[in-house]
């Protein structure tokens, strides 16, 4: 199945006494973040870290776009952790760096151009052979490419769907829970509860 | 009240930690009129104010300094393991509270591996029953498995949410028993000694992100308080350093930071209940009770398999209790080719928690991976917790990686053994089962370690261990340790309801044995 959810629905909950205040002001912030300049990434890198994650987590919602790779240079500016990383992976700061040199070394080798330069074929079957764990490239000597590949898009899917946008996408209203959750049998639903729309 | 005592003052003792090692033991050494200091590294948050319904901004909750994991299976820290703030990972905890079962306890007489516990399950569940009416756990009436109580729960269950109602589906299709879950969470508002009133459950289904309406027993509004109202003093943000030693051995002083300043705090003994991780880190940065060598060694973490699947039916796996349904069927399954066992679980799941792991393990990604978000509202999943055996190779170290604080990062190193591999095999397939016959499309396997477990194992013989029964070190006279990192085995339930119980026990047997220890 392939279900659709209506747009709009968290916007209009986050107006709603249905948050807490705390809930209202988190995710309002996030909705109204301007997109971001780096300061981590240089201005190459981060063309280049937006064109991969716009393959990975493609956008076409007219009410906006979610800033991913922003919000991934937000993180690696203060040098935050999520408390853990694989032993076999440099620092963050550097895991990102060699990743994204190593992809478009990938891409030359590949296809004889940089991967913001491919049509998204090309894009798409480097990205694979990233997860894959076989890309070519020197620089992949230095920064296990699937693990990369798994830190890398499991970050873009934390900044994605922490969205209300995201939220929107997939039906999710968790965050309206000031009335209590009373209807929790199967195919049971709240009226705040979006359906699915064909 | 709640006291403040002066750097100067030599008090009984300074807990070093304020989860479920310490916090239950912090209140019951100030209930026998003790001067006791809690230090604890994060704040203490209101929940009410501090806590939005919002993944990204709770990850405050867990302990974020960077640890680095090796080994085949390296295991998650961060959101899966240890937490910060007053309550420690009861913050986050899902509040599932089964007991252990008494051959959890005996698995070297039983299988001839592992180790024995050095502790008896009866008095084990003397403190269960305590607790459970204390904090307030809602459980079913009847219990399938295990020793019959002394007493019902406090309180009756809390309500089946879609997972459980699929759990229970596809068992029963297979001819799996089912019962309600004991949570550690209110399915009615009740008065809390010390807190005043806790109200019920809202269905949040948030446990693991944090409950901000203190309905789920979580340390900081459950033993905290009344620590608190028994006289303790409680301070946050401290992060530990050093143990300093007197020239008789003894421990005279602890050093800690707090605003960027040293202080050093005076006391007669302490208390180390910083975890599994953390307090094996301590004892090795201050070269300090490890004549053993154990310190750091026998690294468990629960084997943790979770199937999740798509179902025609609209779930919305964010409302409820996470964990509704369980089974201790596998408990001991008949046949099988390794030693011990485990429980099923249903699972409700926050959204960027599912996704993430999705991220991580389905291998989906682009177009795909969004058609398969969008099935959120679609999704159940079910998960074992099982027993781990200790291995060498599994252990904690310093890494030559220094953090922010220029200490040393730890490095655990995690494989699982041919057990755990065969007991997970096991485990996928029945869940599959379960899951096919209760209507799952698309299914699909999360691997996983959980809970951190063992590092400063507690036992009679002091050449290989680090404690002994009574919590207390073995070399530091004056240190005992009260947290996950004592358990001599990994146990084939969730830990914290058990890691309560011995903090209540090493409290009780310190209490009875001072006049003793002071000499």
């Amino acid at each position: 199945m392939d279900y659709h959810y209506p747009a709009g629905t968290v916007r209009d909950l986050l107006k709603s006494d249905a948050v807490t205040d705390a809930t209202r002001q988190a995710l309002t912030e996030r909705l109204d973040q301007q997109p971001r300049q780096p300061a981590f990434f240089t201005t190459d890198e981060f063309k280049l870290l937006t064109c991969i994650t716009d393959r990975l987590l493609p956008q076409d919602n007219p009410a906006g776009r979610i800033d991913i790779a922003g919000t991934i240079d937000e993180r690696l500016t203060s040098n935050k952790s999520d408390g853990w990383r694989y032993d076999s992976m440099p620092t963050d700061q550097n895991a990102y760096r060699l990743g994204l040199k190593a992809t478009n070394e990938s891409a030359v080798a590949l296809y004889g151009a940089p991967f913001g330069e491919l049509p998204t074929e090309q894009q798409d079957e480097v990205l694979n052979a990233v997860q894959a764990g076989t890309p070519p490239g020197a620089t992949w000597q230095q920064v296990p490419a699937t693990r990369f590949f798994e830190e890398l898009f499991a970050e873009a899917v934390n900044a994605y769907y922490s969205h209300p946008l995201g939220q929107e996408e997939i039906g999710y209203v968790g965050m309206a829970d000031v009335p209590t959750w009373q209807r929790l049998k199967l195919n049971e639903l709240e009226p705040r509860e979006p359906r699915p729309i064909d | 009240m709640s006291n403040q005592f002066s750097l100067t003052d030599t008090v009984d003792a300074v807990v070093i930690g304020t989860g479920a090692g310490g916090a239950p033991l912090m209140a019951r050494l100030a209930a026998a009129g003790l001067k006791v200091v809690a230090l604890e590294a994060g704040k203490y948050w209101d929940p009410k104010k501090d806590f939005p319904t919002d993944e990204r901004a709770q990850d405050k909750l867990f302990w974020n300094d960077e640890r680095l994991s090796a080994g085949k299976d390296p295991v998650a820290f961060g959101s899966n393991n240890s937490g910060t703030g007053v309550g420690g990972s009861t913050l986050h905890y899902t509040a599932y509270t089964p007991r252990v079962q008494p051959d959890d306890l005996q698995l070297k007489t039983d299988f001839g591996v592992g180790v024995d516990w050095p502790v008896s399950f009866d008095e084990i569940a003397t403190y269960y029953d305590e607790i459970e009416h204390f904090i307030g756990v809602s459980g079913p009436a009847n219990y399938p498995w295990g020793p019959a109580r002394k007493r019902s729960y406090p309180l009756p269950p809390l309500p089946i949410n879609g997972a459980g109602q699929l759990m229970e589906r596809g068992c029963e299709a297979v001819g799996i028993k089912t019962s309600l879950a004991a949570n550690a969470a209110l399915s009615a508002g009740r008065y809390q000694e010390g807190v005043g009133h806790r109200p019920a459950c809202a269905n949040r289904g948030f446990c693991q992100a944090g409950c901000n309406i203190g309905a789920k027993s979580s340390m900081d509004v459950t033993y905290i308080p009344l620590a608190l109202s028994k006289g303790a003093e409680l301070r946050t943000e401290c992060y530990v350093t050093q143990l300093i030693r007197d020239s008789s051995g003894r421990i005279s002083e602890v050093v800690y930071v707090q605003n960027d300043q040293e202080k050093r705090q005076k006391c007669k003994y302490v208390f180390l209940c910083a975890g599994a991780i953390e307090t094996p880190r301590l004892l090795l940065l201050n070269q300090l009770a490890n004549s053993s060598g154990q310190v750091g060694r026998n690294f468990m973490a629960h084997t943790g398999l979770q199937i999740w699947g798509e179902f025609d039916e609209d779930i919305r796996p964010y409302k409820g209790i996470p964990g509704a349904i369980i089974s201790e069927d596998t408990h001991r399954p008949a046949g099988a080719n390794f030693a011990g066992g485990y429980l099923l679980q249903s699972i409700g799941v926050m959204p960027v928690t599912y996704l993430q792991q999705m991220a991580r393990q389905r291998g989906l990604w682009g177009e795909s991976f969004k058609q398969a978000a969008r099935a959120y509202n679609h999704v159940a999943g079910i998960n074992i917790l099982g027993d781990c055996l200790p291995y060498d190779h599994n252990y904690l170290e310093l890494s030559d990686e220094k953090d922010s604080r220029g200490l040393p990062k730890p490095r655990v190193h995690f494989t699982n053994g041919e057990n755990e591999i065969r007991m997970t095999a096991h485990a996928d397939k029945i869940m599959r089962e379960i899951w096919d016959a209760a209507g799952a499309k698309n299914v699909w396997d999360f691997q996983r370690n959980a809970h951190i477990i063992g590092t400063c194992r507690m036992g009679h013989d002091r050449e290989t261990n680090v404690i002994n029964a009574d919590g207390q070190s073995f070399d530091v006279p004056n240190l005992f340790i009260s947290d996950n990192s004592t358990f001599p085995s990994a146990l084939a339930v969730n830990p914290a309801l058990t890691i309560m119980a011995l903090s209540l026990r090493t409290a009780d047997q310190f209490l009875k044995n001072r006049n003793r220890l002071d000499v």
